[in-house]
C-alpha cells in the first residue's frame, strides 16, 4: 500500500469526547485509515478504544473535532445512518436472535418499511451465497444461531454487514471470545476481506495480533493518542511502550515489610468461565505473610474468574487452594471466611453489598450468623451490630447520614470503605482485594491503597487483582501478569518496568526473556 | 417539547378540567338515562384527563416528586393515597349506576366500625387474612411470587377438621390441631419449594397446580370422609375441646384472633431479628450478595415457602376452630373460598410487612364486615359491592404491584437508554 498517493477512506481530526458526567474519554485523536488497510486500535482497558469506535459507527456523537468519511465531513445520526453510508461494526456481544437461523438473522431489517410485506428470503439467500463464495466466508444459513459455535456466529455478523455492502468493518476485540483455532480462521477471513477490498478497523490488546495482522496501528492511552504508526516500522517493544507509557512511576511507600511464611497457595487451579471455556489454566502461585502479590493484566484474561473461585463464588474444575495449610472448600464462602479470608469483591454494588439494606445491615453481611452478634434465643443482637456499624463508620471514615441510611445512597468511595471495613473486621489472615479502587475518587483511592500497605506491614498476606498498573506498581511486592488464563511471568516488582509489563500483558513473554 | 405546544396542551387541559368540573357540579348534561349517569362519568373523566394533562406538561414527574416523602411516613402515605383513590373510583362506579356513594360508604363504615359487633365482625373477617397475607409477604421478601396460600390454607382447614374430631384434653387439643394444620400447610408448600430449587420451576406455575389439586382433594375429604351424617352440607363439627370461645357473646370473633396477631409478630421477629430472616430478605434483594455473604439462597427460599405454608395452614385452621357456631367446614368450601388469594391483596396493601399485613387484613375485613349494611341501606346489590371491592383492591395494589413487576425500573432503564446518546 502506498501511503502518499491514496486518499484516506476515513480521517479523524482532533477528536475530543467528553461524557455528560465530565469524563474526558478522548483527547485530540487524529489518524487516517486508507482503503484496503487493516487498522489496529491498541490500548488497555479504559484507553478509549470503544468510545472511538462508537463515534465512528454513529453510536455516540463527538464533542469536538472532525470525522471525514470518503473525504467529506461525516455526521452520523445513528448506527443505521453510518451503516447506510458504508460503516458497519461487529460488537463483542453479538446482536443475533438465538432461535432464528442465520438467514433470518441476516434478513432482519430487510423487511421493507411497512412491516407487512413479505421478506424476500430467496433473493437474500442467493446474494449471500454469492458473497460467501467471493469472500471465502462460509456459514450454514438454515441452522438456529444458538446451535452454532461462537466463531460461526461471528462470521454471520460479518455476513450481515457484507450484505449491506459496507466499505469499513469495525471489529471489537474479535478474538476475545474465540478459541485459538477459531481465531486463526478469523484471521484467514480478515485477509480475504482485505483482498476483496474491504477496510477493517480492529480493536485488540494483543500485541501479537497487531504485529501479524495490521498495516497501521493507533495506540491509545487513557484517552490520549499515544501514537499512530506503520506496523512494519515498529516492533513489539515499541508497541508495549506506547501502550503503557513511559511516565515515572509514583513513589512506593514501603514500611518495614517482613516477608514471613507462605500463607496462601494455589496449585494447578483450573476455572471455567460462564461460556464454558477455561478461563484460568492450571495456575500456580503462593503468597507470604507481609506480602502483597499483585495480579496485573488486561481485563478478561481470567482475573475475575480467579478472584471469584478463591472467594467461593465460582466452582473450580481441578487444582487446590490452600489457606494456612488447610484446603479451601469450594463454593462455600462461609467456610472460607472462617478459614481466614476477607474478600473485597470486584463488583461492590452487585456482590459486596445489598444496596437496599441499610449501612447497619450491610455491616454484618457475611457475619450475620457469627457468635459476635448473637443475641437472646438465636436472635441478631442489633445493639451490638449498631455499635459495630458505628465503629466501622468512624474507623474507616465512611460518610453517611446515619447507620440506617440505605447503602445505595452512599457514594462509591464510601460504599467501598464500608465493604473494606467490614471485611477487615473479620480479622483475616489473608485478604483478597479485587479491583479495590475501581471507580473511586483520588481521596478514597489513596485511602484504600494506604490501608492495604498498612495491613501488609502488619503481616497480612494480600492478593491484589488490579487492572490499574499504577496500583500494581505502587502496592505489590511481586507481580504475576495474566494473559489468557496463565501467567506470562511472575516478577518482583522492582524487576519490572512498563515496557516489560506491557509485553507480558500483550502475551509476548518471549520478548521479555530475550531482553 | 417547546413552549408553544406546552401552552396549547395546558389550555386544553384547563378547558377539560373546567368543563368537567362544571358538568360534575351541574350533575346533568342531559345524557341521563333511567339506569346510568353517563354525564357524571364523562365529567369525572374530563376532570381526570385535564388534571393529568396539566400535571404531565408542567413537569414530567413533578407529581411523583410531591409524593416522594422521605422516611417512615412514605409507605403509610402511599397506602393511604391508594385507598382514597380506590374509594373515589368505587364512588364513581356507584354513581354511574345511580347509587348514592356517600350513603353506601357511610353504611359500610357503620357496619364495620359502628359498634362493638361491627368491630367484632371486622376482626373475625381479618383473622385468616392476616395469615394468608403473611404467606405472600414472606414470599415476596425472599423474592418469590408465592400464590400457594389458597391450597395450603384449604388443606390446613380440612386437617383441623380431622384432628379436631379426635378426643383430647382441652388446651392440648387446641395446640395439636393448630400444629398439625400448620404442618400440613408447610408440607403442601414443599413440592413448590423443591421444584424451584432443583428444577427451577417457577413458583407461580407450581403453586397454581398445587392449589387446584388441593381444592378437589379438600372437597372430596369434606364430603366423603369427614361429612356430617346428619347434615349433608357440612363436615362434622370439631370437638368442644378444640373450639375457641367467642370474645363477645353473639359475635363471631373468637380468641383465635390473638393467635393470628401473634403469628404476624413472630414472622416480624424471624424476618428482622433472626439470621434466617436476614438471609431471606437478602435473597429477595440480591442473590449475588447473598451467596457472597455465605448464605444459601435456595435454603432461604425454602424457609420462606415453609414459613408461608405454616401461616396458610393456620389460616385454614382458624376458619374451623374459630368459626362459631358450626365449627365445621361447609362442603362447598364457601367460608374459605378466596381467603388465600385475598391474602395477596392484603400483603400488597401491607407493603409485604408482617405488621402491615395486620392493617391490610383489617381493611379488607372491614370491607367484608360492612357489606350487609351497605347492601341493606344503600340498596347496592351484592354484585356491585364486589365490583367496588375489586376496584379498590386493584387501585390499592397498584403501586406495590408496579414495584413488584419492576415496571418502573424497566421504564427508567429504557429512558436512560434513549437519553444517553442524545445528551452526550
Amino acid at each position: 500500500m502506498n501511503k502518499t498517493t491514496q486518499e484516506p477512506l476515513l480521517e479523524a481530526r482532533d477528536i475530543i469526547k467528553v461524557y455528560p458526567d465530565g469524563t474526558e474519554a478522548l483527547t485530540d485523536v487524529t489518524f487516517k485509515v486508507y482503503p484496503g488497510e487493516v487498522h489496529g486500535l491498541l490500548g488497555e482497558n479504559g484507553a478509549g478504544k470503544s468510545t472511538l469506535t462508537k463515534i465512528i459507527s454513529g453510536l455516540l456523537p463527538l464533542t469536538s473535532g472532525q470525522l471525514l468519511w470518503k473525504g467529506k465531513p461525516a455526521d452520523f445520526k445513528n448506527p443505521l445512518d453510518a451503516l447506510n453510508q458504508g460503516i458497519g461494526m461487529v460488537h463483542q456481544h453479538f446482536a443475533l436472535v438465538n432461535p432464528f437461523t442465520a438467514l433470518e438473522n441476516i434478513s432482519l431489517g430487510q423487511e421493507g418499511s411497512n412491516g407487512l410485506s413479505s421478506v424476500d428470503f430467496d433473493r437474500i439467500e442467493t446474494r449471500l451465497k454469492q458473497i460467501m463464495v467471493e469472500g471465502g466466508l462460509h456459514a450454514p444459513l438454515d441452522i438456529p444461531i444458538e446451535k452454532l459455535p461462537v466463531g460461526v456466529q461471528q462470521r454471520i455478523e460479518i455476513l450481515k454487514l457484507l450484505l449491506r455492502d459496507v466499505d469499513l468493518l469495525i471489529l471489537d476485540e474479535p478474538t476475545a471470545v474465540l478459541t485459538p483455532q477459531e481465531a486463526d480462521e478469523m484471521f484467514v477471513t480478515l485477509r480475504k476481506l482485505k483482498e476483496a477490498g474491504k477496510t477493517i478497523i480492529f480493536i485488540t490488546h494483543k500485541l501479537r495480533e497487531v504485529l501479524e495482522m495490521t498495516d497501521q496501528v493507533t495506540v491509545l492511552r487513557r484517552g490520549h493518542q499515544a501514537g499512530t504508526v506503520w506496523t512494519k516500522e515498529v516492533d513489539s517493544k515499541d508497541l508495549a511502550n506506547l501502550m503503557v507509557g513511559k511516565e515515572v512511576l509514583p513513589s512506593v511507600k514501603r514500611g518495614g515489610a517482613k516477608i514471613g511464611k507462605p500463607v496462601f497457595k494455589v496449585n494447578k487451579l483450573q476455572v471455567k468461565s460462564e461460556l464454558g471455556d477455561i478461563a484460568v489454566k492450571e495456575l500456580d502461585f503462593e503468597i507470604h505473610e507481609g506480602e502483597i502479590f499483585g495480579i496485573a493484566g488486561v481485563e478478561g484474561n481470567g482475573q475475575t474468574e480467579l478472584g471469584e473461585a478463591i472467594g467461593g463464588l465460582r466452582k473450580w474444575e481441578s487444582g487446590q487452594v490452600l489457606l494456612n495449610d488447610q484446603i479451601l472448600r469450594q463454593m462455600n464462602p462461609r467456610a472460607i471466611y472462617e478459614q481466614g479470608l476477607a474478600h473485597i469483591p470486584e463488583d461492590r454494588r452487585r456482590v459486596g453489598m445489598v444496596l437496599d439494606f441499610s449501612v447497619r445491615d450491610n455491616s454484618i453481611l457475611g457475619l450475620q450468623s457469627s457468635e459476635k452478634f448473637r443475641g437472646f434465643m438465636g436472635r441478631v443482637n442489633w445493639g451490638k451490630v449498631k455499635r459495630h456499624a458505628q465503629e466501622l463508620i468512624e474507623k474507616f471514615e465512611v460518610k453517611t447520614q446515619s447507620i440506617k441510611t440505605p447503602a445505595k445512597s452512599l457514594s462509591g468511595g464510601n460504599q467501598q470503605k464500608l465493604v473494606v471495613g467490614r471485611e477487615l473486621s473479620k480479622d483475616p489472615l489473608f485478604i483478597l482485594a479485587a479491583q479495590p479502587t475501581r471507580g473511586l475518587d483520588i481521596g478514597a483511592t489513596q485511602y484504600i491503597r494506604d490501608l492495604l500497605v498498612q495491613l501488609r506491614d502488619q503481616g497480612k498476606a494480600i492478593l491484589l487483582i488490579s487492572a490499574e498498573l499504577d496500583e500494581i506498581f505502587q502496592l505489590a511486592d511481586r507481580v504475576g501478569v495474566m494473559y489468557e488464563g496463565e501467567f506470562t511471568g511472575i516478577y518482583p516488582t522492582h524487576e519490572l518496568d512498563r515496557e516489560r509489563i506491557g509485553l507480558l500483558m500483550g502475551g509476548l513473554q518471549e520478548a521479555v526473556e530475550k531482553s | 417539547m417547546n413552549n408553544s405546544i406546552k401552552a396549547v396542551l395546558i389550555s386544553i387541559g384547563t378547558l377539560l378540567f373546567i368543563i368537567g368540573w362544571w358538568g360534575f357540579i351541574q350533575g346533568n348534561l342531559g345524557w341521563e338515562t333511567e339506569d346510568y349517569r353517563f354525564d357524571r362519568v364523562v365529567s369525572l373523566l374530563g376532570i381526570v384527563a385535564g388534571g393529568l394533562l396539566i400535571g404531565s406538561v408542567i413537569r414530567q414527574g413533578s407529581l411523583i416528586r410531591i409524593i416522594e416523602l422521605k422516611g417512615i411516613l412514605r409507605p403509610f402515605f402511599d397506602v393511604f393515597a391508594a385507598v382514597i383513590v380506590g374509594l373515589i373510583v368505587g364512588a364513581a362506579v356507584m354513581d354511574l349506576f345511580k347509587f348514592d356513594p356517600w350513603l353506601a360508604y357511610s353504611s359500610l363504615f357503620k357496619g364495620a366500625f359502628g359498634d362493638k359487633y361491627g368491630w367484632a365482625d371486622t376482626a373475625f373477617n381479618a383473622t385468616p387474612l392476616v395469615l394468608t397475607g403473611l404467606t405472600f409477604a414472606i414470599g415476596v421478601r425472599a423474592g418469590l411470587f408465592n400464590i400457594g396460600a389458597q391450597g395450603q390454607m384449604m388443606l390446613g382447614a380440612i386437617a383441623a377438621v380431622g384432628i379436631g374430631s379426635i378426643a383430647m384434653p382441652p388446651g392440648i387439643h387446641h395446640m395439636v390441631t393448630i400444629m398439625v394444620a400448620m404442618m400440613v400447610g408447610a408440607l403442601w408448600s414443599l413440592p413448590a419449594a423443591f421444584l424451584k430449587a432443583k428444577r427451577g420451576v417457577h413458583e407461580v406455575i407450581s403453586t397454581i397446580m398445587l392449589n387446584f389439586v388441593a381444592l378437589w382433594l379438600v372437597r372430596f375429604l369434606a364430603l366423603k370422609v369427614f361429612g356430617d351424617p346428619n347434615r349433608a352440607e357440612k363436615t362434622v363439627s370439631v370437638l368442644e375441646s378444640t373450639q375457641f370461645s367467642t370474645i363477645i357473646p353473639g359475635a363471631d370473633v373468637t380468641h383465635v384472633v390473638w393467635i393470628s396477631i401473634l403469628a404476624a409478630l413472630l414472622v416480624y421477629v424471624v424476618l428482622w431479628h433472626m439470621p434466617l430472616g436476614y438471609a431471606v430478605r437478602s435473597t429477595g434483594l440480591n442473590l449475588d450478595a447473598t451467596r457472597y455473604g455465605g448464605m444459601n439462597p435456595n435454603r432461604a427460599m425454602n424457609s420462606a415457602f415453609v414459613l408461608g405454608g405454616m401461616a396458610a395452614g393456620l389460616a385454614g385452621a382458624t376458619q374451623i376452630i374459630g368459626r362459631p357456631p358450626v365449627f365445621a367446614l361447609y362442603g362447598d368450601l364457601s367460608q374459605i373460598a378466596t381467603l388465600g388469594f385475598d391474602g395477596i391483596a392484603v400483603a400488597l396493601l401491607g407493603r409485604n410487612h408482617p405488621i402491615g399485613a395486620i392493617f391490610g387484613a383489617l381493611f379488607f375485613g372491614a370491607l367484608n364486615a360492612g357489606l350487609p349494611l351497605m347492601q341493606i341501606r344503600a340498596q347496592v346489590p351484592l354484585e356491585m359491592v364486589r365490583v367496588i371491592q375489586g376496584v379498590i383492591v386493584i387501585v390499592v395494589s397498584m403501586p406495590e404491584l408496579w414495584r413488584l413487576l419492576n415496571i418502573k425500573s424497566h421504564a427508567l432503564k429504557l429512558k436512560a437508554a434513549f437519553e444517553k446518546p442524545q445528551k452526550a
